[in-house]
């Protein structure tokens, strides 16, 4: 039912929305607070983003984002799942693109982040199953747990974008990335894995059994060496549960 | 829980509150910040056992006319049931409007039609926490032309109607009195003298343009004098409560904010008489 107060707050946020009202200083206040508290949230979840292409680009790339793409609702750690692909499509980053996929990775970092900390599978768990049964079983991933890939070795632009980093040039060619970020005791990370481990992963996150997801692995990855790295994987507690 | 100051638990300052415990009445968290398991919120949960909790929300949009968000109220629900703070409060204000969320305290006209809304959706949040909130004055901007009631009788008859309490910021209301040219001392008279049930002192920058002068509440500097003369007089007519040191743009070291605390006790203490002498 239409009444006053809804017509009312419709016609002030179509006017927060619609472009800026020459004269109106008092509105003004509040859509310059809006555009630059979102621009900080978004700096907060994407800081290599923002590192990268320094605070004034940034700036005007988040308010970009802004102005097509509100939140829908409070919690603003939840805020910006559109971002690296908007990031992908910006005219003024099309000389960066390695730039979306670090969005990509910032975007996992903050899930994994923001993901609770439960108990992981240790190999004691695997050792009371006979080996038939391992092979045919299906892992649950830890949560926050995610595998990024990138064309660009996205890996060592992070860690060259880091607070103190050396300041050495990273050779965009030199290879791709498959990285694993999860969440750990006081932060959220990454490891930089092969691409058999990848597909491993990606296989088990599917629901794929072990056998399967090593199959895969082998596929495209010829010295994929399923114990070796299931162990690796296993230390880093990437895994939570048997299905 | 006792009438003392407190500050804002900021991410800034997370590892050495939890590090020092340093002295302080209580801490006060955004609800929207811990509504995720993060290791943010483990140090939280450890900090309950030292500290009074003030559980803030600034989403809730109390004043939306499509209602509260079901979700999200869920949510805080599920943050109060967990962390069992002493307070919880949110504002007279609106933040959400089909199916977009603006993160800012957007202004209410006070109309009847708004105040039977605030009253619903307050009563409703209060019936799914199953306790008393506190609803803060928010800084305003703009006077609104559908207006009929002034803010503090807006107020007094939310409490009346909702049962909810007052959360008094003499920042917001020297922010507010200066902008749309209100006298401080007459809104406070507008007041009921026993629904306060917790202060906020903050920051506000001052923007001049164009042979104007705005107030404008941004939490970003020391607690100015004459929020501090505001403070005095609002502890005088309504008595010792639980004060909070807000900061949050261009955060200081802590030990500025235990500072502001400090001083903001020593008024409490001296029943907000010499509050522009206290520091």
């Amino acid at each position: 039912m239409p009444t006053a107060l809804r017509e009312w707050q419709a016609a002030f946020a179509a006017r927060l929305c619609g472009e800026a009202e020459a004269g109106d200083r008092r509105l003004a206040i509040h859509r310059h607070h809006i555009a630059s508290s979102l621009a900080k949230v978004l700096a907060a979840t994407f800081p290599t983003v923002q590192t990268l292409v320094g605070g004034d680009f940034f700036r005007r790339l988040a308010q970009a984002y802004v102005a097509r793409d509100l939140p829908v609702q409070p919690v603003l750690a939840e805020y910006g799942a559109g971002f690296p692909g908007f990031v992908a499509t910006w005219a003024p980053a099309d000389g960066l693109p390695y730039l979306a996929d670090m969005a990509r990775l910032d975007w996992a970092l903050n899930a994994a982040f923001y993901s609770p900390r439960g108990p992981a599978l240790a190999a004691a768990d695997l050792a009371v199953l006979p080996p038939e049964r391992l092979a045919a079983s299906s892992l649950l991933l830890a949560p926050g747990a995610a595998v990024i890939r990138s064309r660009y070795p996205i890996d060592l632009i992070w860690a060259a974008s880091q607070p103190g980093a050396p300041d050495e040039k990273v050779d965009l060619g030199l290879r791709a990335a498959s990285l694993l970020v999860m969440r750990r005791p006081d932060d959220a990370g990454f490891m930089v894995l092969s691409e058999g481990e990848a597909v491993f992963i990606e296989g088990v996150g599917e629901g794929l059994s072990l056998e399967a997801a090593a199959g895969a692995a082998f596929a495209v990855d010829g010295v994929f060496e399923l114990t070796r790295s299931f162990g690796r994987l296993l230390v880093c507690e990437v895994f939570a549960a048997v299905r | 829980m006792k009438a003392a100051a407190g500050i804002g638990l900021r991410a800034p300052h997370l590892a050495e509150i939890d590090r020092d415990r340093p002295k302080t009445g209580f801490l006060e968290i955004h609800a929207e910040n811990y509504l995720l398991t993060s290791p943010a919120f483990d140090i939280v949960e450890r900090l309950r056992t030292d500290y009074a909790l003030s559980v803030h929300a600034v989403g809730l949009s109390l004043g939306s006319v499509d209602g509260l968000d079901e979700h999200h109220l869920a949510r805080v629900a599920a943050l109060v049931d967990r962390l069992q703070p002493a307070l919880v409060s949110d504002h007279l204000a609106w933040s959400t409007n089909g199916g977009r969320y603006f993160n800012d305290l957007l202004p209410l006209p006070y109309t009847e039609e708004a105040l039977e809304v605030v009253v619903c959706n307050v009563g409703r949040l209060q019936d799914a926490l199953g306790r008393q909130v506190l609803v803060e004055n928010p800084s305003c901007y703009m006077s609104l032309a559908p207006s009929t009631v002034p803010e503090p009788a807006f107020l007094g008859e939310l409490v009346r109607r909702s049962g909810c309490g007052l959360l008094l910021d003499a920042n917001n209301i020297h922010v507010t009195a200066h902008n749309l040219g209100l006298d401080p001392q007459a809104w406070l008279d507008g007041l009921p003298v026993d629904a306060i049930g917790e202060y906020h002192l903050a920051g506000h920058a001052v923007n001049e343009a164009d042979g104007e002068t705005i107030l404008i509440d941004d939490h970003g500097s020391a607690v100015a004098d004459p929020v501090w003369r505001l403070f005095g007089k609002c502890v005088e007519r309504f008595g010792a409560r639980p004060a909070l040191i807000e900061w949050d743009t261009d955060i200081p070291a802590l030990s500025v904010l235990l500072d502001e605390a400090h001083r903001a006790d020593l008024v409490l203490a001296a029943g907000g008489r010499h509050a522009d002498r206290a520091a």
